[in-house]
């Protein structure tokens, strides 16, 4: 189960939709309580995919150290990706599991037209073969956002 | 000692600790106390054939080892340590 809070949901949906028609992606910090994630903090982080960003994300690692670092100094902890996928649904596309990382939770946000549309989170597993739908709770999208 | 700081999915495999000392004067040695200690978090980290995953970046401070000198890179007491995984992804593959 993840909870998404206001200000960090916020965030994740503009990136999405500024970003647009390129895939997004960035971290998810928060809490941990047994298997219930809250996330309280969102980090954009730029897409350092070299290709065609419209089908493809990649992390830097460097920028993921420094917001498991930002984490640390908060006193959470880093406990998801976020990305988007333009023009199509928020599913977990086998790109995405191969190249993904067990525990983590990938929530995964569709923008159509430029606009938010919906989105899902996902668990791989510990030998990344498969990934299951996560349930997620986030604040409502005002259609103007 | 450095001190190793541990991803949030390897934790469990790491006593839950988000931070590990561990012993040693290049960043093969340290990950081999690391994973001395912590014997699960080998089979996370290294291969069957003992090399680093490729999926598997190490930084010492704010350098990344493979640009400096990979598993000989020095380390010191005073050095941190981090292991952090290489994220991807892309909605073709579907």
């Amino acid at each position: 189960m993840i909870r998404i809070e206001q200000d960090a949901w916020r965030k994740m949906v503009a990136h999405a939709q500024v970003t647009y028609p390129n895939e997004c992606c960035g971290a998810m910090l928060g809490t941990i309580d047994g298997d219930a994630k809250t996330v309280k903090v969102s980090i954009e982080l730029d897409n350092a995919f070299e290709g065609v960003q419209q089908e493809r994300y990649e992390l830097r690692p460097r920028d993921l150290m420094n917001a498991d670092r930002a984490a640390r100094q908060q006193g959470m902890d880093l406990i998801g990706i976020f990305h988007s996928h333009p023009d199509c649904d928020a599913y977990f596309s086998a790109t995405d599991l191969k190249n993904s990382f067990p525990w983590y939770s990938f929530v995964v946000i569709s923008v159509k037209n430029g606009k938010f549309d919906h989105a899902n989170s996902f668990l791989p597993n510990a030998e990344q073969t498969t990934a299951n739908e996560e349930e997620m709770e986030h604040p409502a999208v005002s259609p103007a956002a | 000692m450095a001190k190793v700081l541990i991803p949030t999915p390897l934790r469990q495999y790491a006593g839950r600790n988000d931070s590990v000392e561990a012993t040693g004067a290049t960043v093969g040695e340290v990950l081999d106390s690391l994973t001395g200690q912590y014997s699960e978090l080998r089979h996370h980290l290294y291969s069957d054939e003992g090399k680093l995953r490729s999926f598997v970046n190490v930084y010492v401070n704010d350098e990344d080892i493979r640009y400096l000198e990979k598993d000989s890179t020095p380390v010191t007491d005073d050095d941190t340590v981090s292991i952090v995984p290489s994220i991807a992804g892309g909605h073709r593959g579907y």
